[in-house]
């Protein structure tokens, strides 16, 4: 193998290891804040790729439609909520929200001209009609059974998956789509002319994650969702709302997921169905990392990249089960590493 | 108990649904609508919804299933059409892994089934089982044919394939590197990447270091153009091909000026307006994107959905012919139609002319493909 | 309705199915069957022993597999005549294809811990998925078709109607095996597994061993679904064993209810036919433009694990209650255990050190008991009572130091060759299966006194003996008082009551040596002197007992020695009339208590 091939491959490894390194960083925040296995996080990564290239097609993105359903139901169980409590305490607030952010939405998608318009209006719109909906699958799909064990979250995670993943092919169809790049200039590294958007998807996913860990460390916010995560109890007798964790938490996985497909979808094809080998490649990197430290969740996603950009030169047909075979091994490591005995809950 | 008595109540009628009334042509259609194939099943099933529902006088339903790409489910919709619906024929499914999964069930039931899938071996040898089994997508081994030809006249010596990791790709691999032994090409790569992959960089890395003079991409729809997309970024000069495969809008609109310059070989439906007058299946193929175009919007046919008109021509061709021997729904009419549909002589469907025989149940010639080339962002005839 | 009356009416359902129902729907009942063979398998590995898998899907398409090879490929010996086309010669040859797999498998998963492990079985799982694709031999992607059906009596059972029986003939079979081991010796080892290996294993549980039994079960039980799924589709391709698969049985078992063998049989059941169901209804609701089944599905299913989390079973279990269980009171006890004469030397610690990084919790501590000895242990919290205790049961190695056991040197030997030896004890939390009653957790405790195995279990030829080690587990928790209501489920008593429950399962070890951790905390003034009189009349019968407690009156009145520790050291040793009036004791421990 010459230098050259090593580079693109190493190339290659890099950007699409940041990819699963941002959604196995996702996975480790909603896990730990909600003991969530969250599955459908690759969807979103669809979603933000086909919502965007539904917007430069000048067509309005079923995600919009998806939004509107979503957030009507949030807001009947709100009404069944205050129904029941006899109170329409916050009730107010929550039709407000639910129904007024949809409406308010609609008249840019229908009166702007957003086909033509640049990226930076494009990008922020797609991601306003994709993230709500994070929120939104928290509220319905996991806030009424929040206590319930690690593998039935994990199983209504699969049927969220389920549900979204078929929402994504009535809304978008089964093609796939690309996006304009944000740049069609391309970076000569040595021989290796990497496409700008290659850059662009690494440099992100990097500022991404130290955004992220800065929010964490340092904000208050951050602060409180790591304290949910350590102990639910504690932090909710020490004034945290936990509910709102789960909030938030779902709310970042929904932006990192379609913020990622956002990077990615000029320099790939995305379909409604491509967010769970990417999901999953992520958990892979996250499970290595031990689903709890972020750097280690990132190293482990890039380690997933780079076995398989190897991979795929080597022995294209065995990819997978060379990738998936290699795991095993880290994996044994990490369990002889892990030392005391864990108890399976 | 209630609860309990609702949830039974809300099952009972799919336990106990009516056999349907008889003196009426029922076709039971299993599509890949959901899952891997998709995009193969969605135009099929919009180009059901066009077929006729009289023939020869008599009425016919058509009943259409999706299979989600799954065998076991294909084969569970061939059940259910069977004996629930008593379907007359079987239509599907997309996949040549789901209609092969079917062919015992239409065999047991005595049941004529029209393929909708490329393989020869769904309808390769004709025995007990396959005397039921018919199909209307070309051959690979044609269109594999087709490739290695255009390929040797082009002067091409060394070739490389790249395919999906399935039933698609393996299919191809097999037929062409047959097609490509015969013209004196060798294949100097064979790489295989899956259908949602982000990224094809080390199997073009692969490629482009045995240097081929031409790659030929083994996949369907917008899925092939990322292959292609890798070669154009990485400076490969050779030439690309494609499958039948490709053959839908959303390639060309999603593989752009990466895709300019493929060929392919392709079913005469995808060039319907620049066949010469005298090709056979010219009419054919403007009747049917007239009509789906008509339904679903201007540019929007593709040979997918065809294949499944092709299905409903024969369908058209051999019902007279077996309701003069029985009445429909029964096991005597299932026989004539198959009878019937081995019969059939010089229909001519949109993507070639049809000539079945007891030891062919697909009985095209050349006239079945044409080469195109990917010109200025549309499909165009190489003469 | 009684359980009884509802598995008959079960059984004569599906009896009578081939009469009623139509081609379609009975294959559709035998594809629920081959699920549910799956999702049995599941409950085992996953509700019951708490090792998730979602790489079941893996082991059917290596049964389906093996049998499409052996009944189709040319490359099965000529020589062997029709055996090489028959399934079922095939099914013995596909059965032990699985569990070597699985025992290779089992080998590298079970090694894996904590949330490492259901990623593992992910792992392999689509590697295998991608293995059968890629293998030539086995039909590549596109798959192998012309399998035989299976014959039965010389008739092929081609048609759904003939495969129904044979199908639900298994499930049953299965059925009916997995519930019969759980309820078992056997069956109470592997319901300690999850969340309770380290008690298991203090009562001489093998739990590696029994955890690769559970794993390998699970995969034949698979695979034999997988033979079915092949003789009876007689066509394979890899997709109906991709990853997706494999999560879909682990969706049919919890929806059904994971904890519940009949849970599975409910999972898969609901969700074939939802999905089934909705493929139907829908179009006809939204017309054939969309494809909304799964999109509902997902919803449907959603709502039902909001209603009940644990699954369906457990709403429908509410109203088929189990027929009341009772013991054989007639059934022999067992063998005792000969006690080492009054006063022979049984437990001498020498200098024993252990440390957790820069803490030394014990700090060369040395002690002895005698046979017919009850010893006390005090010391305030954190004094390092339980550590020693870990150290003297094997659950923790010393870091210098002996411990000899009956003359046995016994340091860093494991908690079972520990057991083995005569030594039983408690915990000071109690470590008891909760969903388990009160009598098969005691009898937990008498696992060592038991022969029977997984296979005996399964097939009901353990029925003496069980009867045999249930009346022990019975007498026991009458002796220390929790004799009126043996089968409740013991996460439902009090925790003082757990305690004793400890102490009854400990005792139905027949240990010589009794090591006890609080075994008073939560119980009532009365509770306690029953308690104490209990220990009195071991220590007649020739036992001896290892005591920690923090009840000063308990232990004065009661040890014939004491040892009080503190930091990690032993600051007094003695009789207790002499300790009590220890200077340093009084200042260490007593006084903080006036």
């Amino acid at each position: 193998m010459s230098l050259d091939v090593a580079l693109w491959l190493g190339q290659d490894g890099l950007v699409n290891g940041a990819i699963y390194a941002l959604l196995a960083l996702s996975l480790v925040l909603v896990f730990s804040v909600t003991r969530v296995i969250f599955v459908a996080q690759g969807e979103f990564v669809a979603l933000g790729g086909l919502t965007l290239a539904a917007l430069q097609a000048g067509r309005t993105p079923g995600t919009f439609w998806l939004l509107c359903a979503a957030h009507g139901a949030v807001a009947l169980r709100d009404g069944a909520a205050a129904l029941r409590a006899g109170s329409a305490r916050g009730f107010g607030r929550s039709l407000l929200f639910h129904l007024g952010y949809p409406a308010l939405l609609a008249p840019v998608l229908w009166l702007a001209p957003l086909r033509s318009a640049p990226a930076w209006v494009q990008i922020p719109l797609t991601l306003a009609l994709v993230v709500p909906l994070g929120p939104a699958t928290w509220r319905l799909a996991f806030e009424p059974i929040a206590g319930a064990s690690v593998l039935t979250l994990l199983i209504v995670s699969v049927a969220v998956h389920l549900a979204l993943v078929n929402l994504g092919l009535l809304s978008f169809g089964a093609e796939g789509v690309r996006t304009r790049p944000l740049s069609e200039a391309r970076l000569s590294l040595g021989s290796v002319a990497v496409p700008a958007q290659a850059a662009w998807v690494v440099l992100f996913s990097a500022g991404l994650m130290a955004a992220l860990w800065f929010l964490s460390r340092r904000t208050l916010a951050g602060k409180a969702l790591r304290a949910a995560a350590m102990n639910r109890v504690g932090a909710r007798l020490s004034g945290i709302p936990v509910a709102l964790a789960g909030r938030w938490s779902f709310a970042l996985a929904a932006l990192v997921g379609a913020a990622s497909g956002v990077l990615i979808s000029p320099i790939t094809t995305l379909y409604y169905d491509t967010g769970f080998l990417i999901g999953l490649k992520g958990f892979v990197g996250a499970v290595i990392g031990g689903l709890a430290s972020y750097p280690a969740a990132a190293a482990g996603a890039l380690l997933v990249g780079l076995f398989e950009a190897g991979a795929s030169f080597w022995a294209s047909a065995w990819k997978e089960i060379i990738v998936f075979g290699l795991v095993v091994p880290v994996l044994l490591w990490r369990s002889v590493a892990a030392r005391h005995v864990v108890e399976e809950d | 108990m209630t609860r309990l008595r609702l949830v039974l109540c809300a099952l009972a009628p799919a336990l106990l649904l009516p056999p349907a009334a008889a003196a009426q042509i029922n076709v039971g259609v299993t599509v890949s609508a959901t899952g891997p194939a998709a995009s193969l099943g969605i135009p099929t099933r919009n180009t059901v919804a066009l077929l006729p529902t009289t023939i020869a006088g008599v009425k016919v339903n058509w009943l259409v299933l999706d299979d989600a790409t799954d065998s076991t489910s294909a084969v569970k919709n061939a059940r259910k059409l069977v004996s629930e619906n008593k379907v007359d024929v079987l239509v599907g499914s997309n996949t040549v892994p789901n209609s092969l999964a079917m062919i015992d069930v239409a065999a047991e039931t005595g049941t004529p089934m029209i393929s909708l899938a490329a393989g020869a071996r769904i309808i390769e040898p004709v025995d007990a089982k396959k005397r039921w089994v018919f199909k209307t997508p070309q051959n690979d081994q044609l269109m594999a044919a087709a490739v290695a030809g255009h390929m040797a006249r082009k002067g091409v010596k060394t070739a490389a394939y790249i395919g999906f990791a399935d039933a698609y790709g393996d299919g191809w691999w097999s037929e062409f590197s047959r097609a490509a032994e015969g013209r004196g090409i060798k294949v100097v790569a064979s790489e295989r990447y899956n259908r949602p992959d982000t990224s094809v960089t080390g199997q073009v890395l692969k490629i482009l270091a045995a240097r081929p003079d031409a790659v030929l991409v083994g996949a369907a729809g917008t899925p092939a153009v990322l292959p292609q997309k890798t070669l154009v970024e990485r400076g490969y000069q050779g030439l690309v091909y494609h499958t039948h495969g490709v053959t839908n809008p959303d390639f060309l609109r999603v593989g752009g000026k990466d895709v300019e310059g493929a060929f392919l070989p392709a079913g005469p439906v995808v060039v319907a307006g620049q066949l010469p007058d005298s090709h056979p299946c010219k009419a054919a193929g403007l009747e049917f994107v007239r009509r789906y175009e008509a339904a679903h919007g201007a540019g929007t046919a593709s040979s997918f959905g065809a294949h499944a008109w092709d299905a409903g021509l024969l369908l058209q061709a051999a019902i007279p012919v077996a309701l003069k021997r029985a009445k429909p729904g029964t096991p005597e009419f299932r026989a004539a139609l198959r009878d019937a549909l081995e019969g059939v002589r010089d229909l001519r469907g949109t993507h070639g002319v049809f000539n079945p025989s007891p030891a062919d149940h697909l009985g095209f010639d050349e006239r079945a493909r044409v080469m195109v080339q990917v010109k200025g962002g549309a499909w165009q005839l190489v003469p | 309705m009684s359980r009884r009356v509802a598995a008959a009416a079960l059984a004569a359902a599906l009896l009578a199915a081939p009469l009623l129902l139509d081609d379609y729907h009975l294959s559709l009942s035998c594809y629920i069957g081959m699920n549910a063979l799956v999702a049995v398998g599941l409950v085992l590995l996953t509700g019951v022993s708490g090792l998730t898998s979602f790489g079941q899907a893996a082991f059917v398409g290596m049964g389906a597999y093996a049998s499409a090879v052996w009944t189709t490929s040319p490359a099965v010996p000529a020589a062997l005549g029709s055996w090489a086309t028959s399934p079922w010669v095939a099914l013995p040859v596909t059965l032990s294809l699985a569990a070597l797999a699985a025992l290779g498998l089992g080998a590298v998963t079970l090694r894996l811990a904590g949330h490492y492990l259901p990623l593992g079985t992910i792992a392999w799982g689509l590697s295998l998925y991608f293995l059968f694709g890629n293998l030539e031999a086995l039909g590549g992607h596109t798959g192998l078709a012309g399998i035989p059906p299976v014959p039965v009596l010389g008739l092929a059972l081609a048609s759904p109607r003939a495969f129904h029986l044979l199908t639900w003939a298994v499930v049953l079979g299965a059925v009916l095996a997995t519930r019969n081991l759980l309820d078992s010796r056997a069956g109470r080892a592997i319901r300690a597994l999850k969340g309770g290996r380290l008690m298991a294993e203090s009562m001489g549980v093998d739990t590696a061993r029994m955890r690769a039994v559970v794993f390998l079960v699970a995969a034949m039980q698979a695979a034999t679904a997988g033979w079915l799924y092949a003789h009876f589709q007689r066509f394979v391709n890899p997709t109906p064993f991709s990853l997706h698969a494999g999560i879909e049985f682990l969706f049919m078992g919890v929806v059904g209810g994971i904890g519940e063998v009949w849970g599975a049989l409910a999972g898969a059941g609901l969700v074939t036919v939802a999905m089934q169901w909705l493929r139907d209804v829908l179009p006809r609701l939204v017309g054939q433009a969309g494809d909304f089944e799964l999109v509902v599905f997902g919803i449907a299913m959603v709502a039902v694990l909001q209603r009940s989390p644990q699954g369906l079973w457990p709403l429908l279990a509410r109203r088929v209650p189990p027929p009341p269980r009772r013991l054989d009171a007639g059934a022999p006890p067992l063998p005792r255990r000969a006690m080492p004469p009054r006063g022979e030397p049984l437990l001498e610690v020498r200098a024993v050190v252990k440390r957790f990084g820069g803490l030394t919790a014990v700090d060369g501590v040395s002690l002895s008991v005698r046979a017919g000895e009850i010893v006390g242990l005090v010391g305030p919290n954190g004094a390092g009572k339980s550590t020693l205790f870990d150290v003297l049961s094997g659950v923790a190695d010393p870091d210098a130091g002996e411990v000899h056991l009956r003359g046995h040197a016994v340091q860093g030997r494991s908690q079972r060759a520990i057991a083995a030896l005569g030594l039983c004890r408690t915990f000071q939390h109690a470590q008891l299966v909760t969903g388990m009653s009160a009598v098969e957790n005691a009898a937990l405790g008498a696992h060592r006194r038991g022969r029977r195995g997984v296979l005996a279990a399964a097939w009901r030829l353990d029925r003496a003996e069980e009867a045999r080690l249930l009346g022990e587990a019975a007498r026991q928790l009458f002796r220390v008082g929790l004799g009126a209501d043996p089968w409740r489920p013991a996460g439902t008593l009090p925790l003082g009551q757990q305690r004793l429950l400890e102490v009854a399962r400990a005792l139905c070890a027949d240990p010589c040596l009794l090591l006890l951790d609080e075994p008073a905390a939560g119980l009532r003034h009365l509770e306690k002197r029953a308690l104490a009189e209990l220990l009195g009349s071991l220590r007649r019968e020739g036992m001896s007992v290892l005591l920690v407690e923090h009840d000063a009156e308990f232990v004065w009145g009661l040890a014939d020695q004491v040892v009080v520790m503190d930091f990690g050291r032993i600051i007094a040793a003695g009789p207790p009339a002499e300790v009590r009036r220890d200077p340093r004791v009084v200042e260490a421990w007593l006084g903080a208590e006036g």
